[in-house]
């Protein structure tokens, strides 16, 4: 989508990476069961996010633990308020 | 010298002893009575008589001096000697304006990204405040954001990239100020493993500036095996500030828009020729 303005658009522009860097690929699929959780959350609640903040929350989780993530403070994230529901996520998808 | 019998009783003679030791007389005023083609007849008169005045050198200061007195031909050597002064200033000015221009060419490199990332221009992503901060501020401020805005994902791969890549999830409905997870699926369809690269875009451009991505996969080489699937996430953030944007007020619908390219596709024949099988009995 490079439908940029006058001055050529995006593509004389350099990219800006992301603040906190790269995501390493999950290779051996070790979140594989906290990212399945969210993304079914996600389809029940008609895709909206807020409702699933909790999921997101623990899969960032999952990815600090197995050192997919550089580990940091869930407030710093944006966290702050989300409330975790590990008996009801747990059972949820299992 | 019939031109000194002709200009008599005025300054004029005198002056002409003392040219050869005297600078140019920026006013020369001749009272004398010639027309413009007399004197031009005298001139040659001058020319004649050069002996008289002894070295060379006064001839050029004669000339000139004599041309001013006479009155017509002095503009020759006079508007000449100014157009070659003012040609010259010319030339430099120009000259000074082609590298001024050359100069402003390279400028230009630095002043655009400045630009660019201070208005947003073109779908910038901004960088002043890292994200962290900005959540923090607006956590601390307590700011409450009601509107809903859709990020809807769209997956593009180069031509001759061979893998299958496309959004996990076709739409998120978020707020702005939440921080949002979404994952994109790609696979490696071939039997070789492909290094990819990512970048990503924005749409509509001017929303690109309240965009920020906390973590994602891009711009940095991903290796896929041959066959594998994998889902890679993406971990943005949308400024509550887009809220109170007024240019942002028709805006509901963000496209997020990723692009991979391929990187480089190993050949794995070579690793499997290279090791013949060998029995042992």
């Amino acid at each position: 989508m490079s439908t940029g303005g006058a001055f050529g658009g995006n593509r004389g522009l350099r990219p800006i990476p992301p603040e906190k860097g790269i995501f390493p690929l999950d290779h051996l699929h070790e979140c594989d069961t906290e990212k399945k959780e969210y993304l079914g959350c996600l389809k029940s609640s008609a895709n909206k996010s807020e409702q699933c903040r909790h999921l997101s929350k623990k899969y960032l989780q999952c990815r600090m633990a197995k050192n997919l993530m550089a580990k940091q403070d869930m407030s710093e994230l944006g966290f702050s308020g989300v409330k975790e529901l590990d008996s009801t996520g747990d059972t949820n998808n299992e | 010298m019939s031109w000194l019998k002709a200009c008599r009783g005025t300054r004029i003679p005198s002056h002409l002893h003392n040219i050869h030791r005297t600078s140019l007389p920026t006013s020369f005023h001749c009272g004398c009575p010639c027309t413009r083609g007399a004197c031009k007849g005298n001139q040659h008169h001058l020319r004649s008589k050069i002996g008289l005045w002894g070295s060379p050198s006064s001839f050029l200061y004669l000339n000139s001096h004599s041309s001013m007195i006479l009155g017509g031909a002095h503009r020759q050597y006079y508007t000449q000697s100014i157009t070659e002064t003012k040609s010259k200033k010319m030339l430099y000015y120009l000259t000074a304006v082609v590298f001024g221009m050359v100069g402003l060419t390279y400028a230009a490199v630095p002043l655009y990204r400045t630009f660019c990332q201070a208005t947003g221009y073109g779908g910038t992503v901004q960088r002043k405040e890292t994200v962290e901060e900005k959540i923090a501020r607006h956590s601390e401020s307590g700011t409450v954001t009601e509107r809903e805005i859709v990020v809807q994902f769209n997956a593009d791969v180069a031509d001759g990239m061979q893998w299958k890549f496309t959004p996990t999830q076709r739409e998120v409905r978020v707020k702005p100020g939440e921080s949002v997870l979404a994952f994109y699926t790609a696979e490696n369809k071939i039997s070789a493993p492909i290094t990819g690269v990512s970048t990503y875009n924005v749409t509509p451009m001017k929303a690109g500036v309240y965009f920020n991505k906390i973590q994602c996969f891009c711009y940095e080489e991903q290796r896929l095996l041959p066959g594998e699937q994998i889902d890679v996430p993406v971990f943005f953030y949308i400024d509550p500030e887009f809220d109170t944007d007024p240019r942002m007020d028709g805006i509901n619908n963000l496209i997020l828009s990723y692009t991979f390219f391929k990187v480089s596709e190993e050949n794995t024949t070579a690793t499997n020729s290279s090791v013949p099988v060998q029995e042992t009995s």
